[in-house]
């Protein structure tokens, strides 16, 4: 599947998209250090078979604002979403992820996963994760999660006691956590992106 | 064998918080030889293993540690590597995300531009590592699996004496190495740690049990019980805690 890329601040991401019966979209968002903003996307899956694999990482370690807002609405049944933003978040900075999956009511047979991780590089840094569940018909397969957390010490102190330096250590963790969207990535902006991490 | 003392810890103090763990170690360990800690659980063998490496939420309050001439505790987690010092940690930390691979290739190259030394080719580089990983007998897409991810326990212990080898340490310590190891995983350890002995190097072999100790023949055996080094001696102290337990050994 063709996979669309968009870096916020220098492409122009769709802010609503509406998938036919059988239609199926690949997008990966990347808002890169200084971005931040809001950020909306709709999406309506609105016939049978349609899929949406949307995913996205933010970078915020500085003093950006980040308000991304997400609404997927299944108002067909037999319809795939898939959603995983993972993001960055240091210094001052504040990021909040509002993720709404509505499922009408015969829009059975919906499939909806959504996911939001967030790790936190300071003690004064914010995000706010309010992943949603709408549902109205009663055969589905729904599941979000999110979690907020930091880089995991234990780790950490394993690949200092191997010779990597800390701030190393800590960028091949950043890599770790943010790998399953960074591989949809090209390459030139993979370098571009662990370029910012060190 | 060259006499030189490696490692020398007079009076080490260490605590968790506010409990004391380790309350005034000393221990002499001099090049070419093999010393084993032994003692009952929670004696602190695993915090003297981790205070050696650095680990960071140690607080030592007393005593020195000298380490190849330098002051080991001034040191940070990667200086410690650096200089050559190897911790096989009892529970290997799993990293999802970072390959095998990655892993090494960051690690041998810190360490070589610590030491003034050339990167290594990627020819050079995939050549060390596969000669290592036969040297564990593992197989060859174990390069690419993320660190300790859905590793069972034999193949974790067999992944630190895999990195012990690429890192060619000086002084290797091997904490609970045996644990949770069937026989074969264990003579397959022990002979990775028999083989990178020489006479400039030296290890510290700190367990539970004398089953490791049938493999790796250690020179000297502390006894470590309530944070203290109450009996050293030789083999023959193995076969007596073996045979009447760690109850018969007071300081």
């Amino acid at each position: 599947m063709n996979n669309e890329v968009y870096v916020i601040g220098r492409d122009s991401a769709p802010q609503y998209l509406r998938l036919e019966a059988g239609e199926e979209r690949m997008l990966t968002l990347v808002v890169p250090p200084g971005a931040g903003g809001r950020l909306v996307m709709e999406v309506d899956l609105v016939g049978p078979g349609a899929s949406l694999d949307l995913a996205g990482l933010y970078l915020c370690p500085a003093d950006e604002r980040l308000d991304l807002r997400l609404l997927v609405r299944h108002t067909s049944g037999g319809c795939l979403s898939r959603q995983l933003f993972k993001g960055l978040v240091g210094g001052t900075a504040r990021a909040s992820f509002d993720g709404l999956v509505y499922v009408a009511q015969d829009a059975q047979k919906t499939q909806a996963f959504q996911e939001n991780h967030t790790i936190l590089l300071s003690d004064t840094a914010k995000v706010e994760s309010r992943p949603q569940l709408e549902i109205y018909a009663d055969d589905v397969q729904c599941s979000h999660g999110a979690t907020t957390g930091y880089l995991n010490p234990e780790e950490l102190y394993y690949l200092r006691s191997r010779g990597i330096p800390e701030a190393e250590a800590r960028r091949l963790q950043m890599v770790a956590f943010l790998a399953p969207v960074l591989r949809r990535l090209p390459e030139s902006l993979i370098e571009e992106i662990h370029a910012c991490l060190s | 064998m060259n006499n030189d003392i490696l490692l020398e810890i007079k009076n080490l103090h260490a605590s968790v918080g506010e409990k004391e763990i380790l309350k005034g170690v000393n221990l002499t360990l001099r090049r070419g030889e093999v010393h084993a800690v032994m003692g009952p659980n929670g004696a602190g063998k695993s915090t003297l293993g981790a205070v050696l490496a650095g680990r960071p939420d140690l607080t030592v309050t007393d005593g020195s540690v000298r380490y190849a001439g330098q002051d080991l505790l001034a040191l940070s987690p990667e200086e410690r590597s650096w200089a050559g010092l190897f911790l096989s940690f009892q529970y290997p930390v799993e990293i999802p995300g970072v390959s095998i691979t990655n892993f090494m290739k960051a690690a041998i190259s810190a360490r070589r531009k610590a030491q003034g030394l050339p990167e290594l080719t990627p020819g050079e580089f995939l050549k060390l590592l596969k000669e290592k990983m036969a040297f564990v007998q593992m197989k060859n897409e174990f390069a690419k699996r993320e660190v300790n991810v859905g590793f069972s326990g034999g193949e974790k212990k067999r992944n630190e004496i895999f990195q012990m080898a690429m890192l060619e340490p000086t002084l290797s310590i091997l904490d609970e190495t045996d644990s949770g190891l069937d026989v074969d995983a264990l003579r397959i350890v022990a002979e990775g740690v028999n083989r990178l002995r020489t006479p400039e190097t030296a290890a510290i072999v700190i367990t539970h049990y004398q089953r490791l100790l049938e493999y790796i023949v250690p020179d000297v055996v502390h006894v470590l019980k309530d944070g203290r080094i109450v009996e050293t001696g030789g083999r023959e102290l193995v076969e007596r805690i073996e045979r009447e337990g760690y109850e018969s050994i007071h300081e």
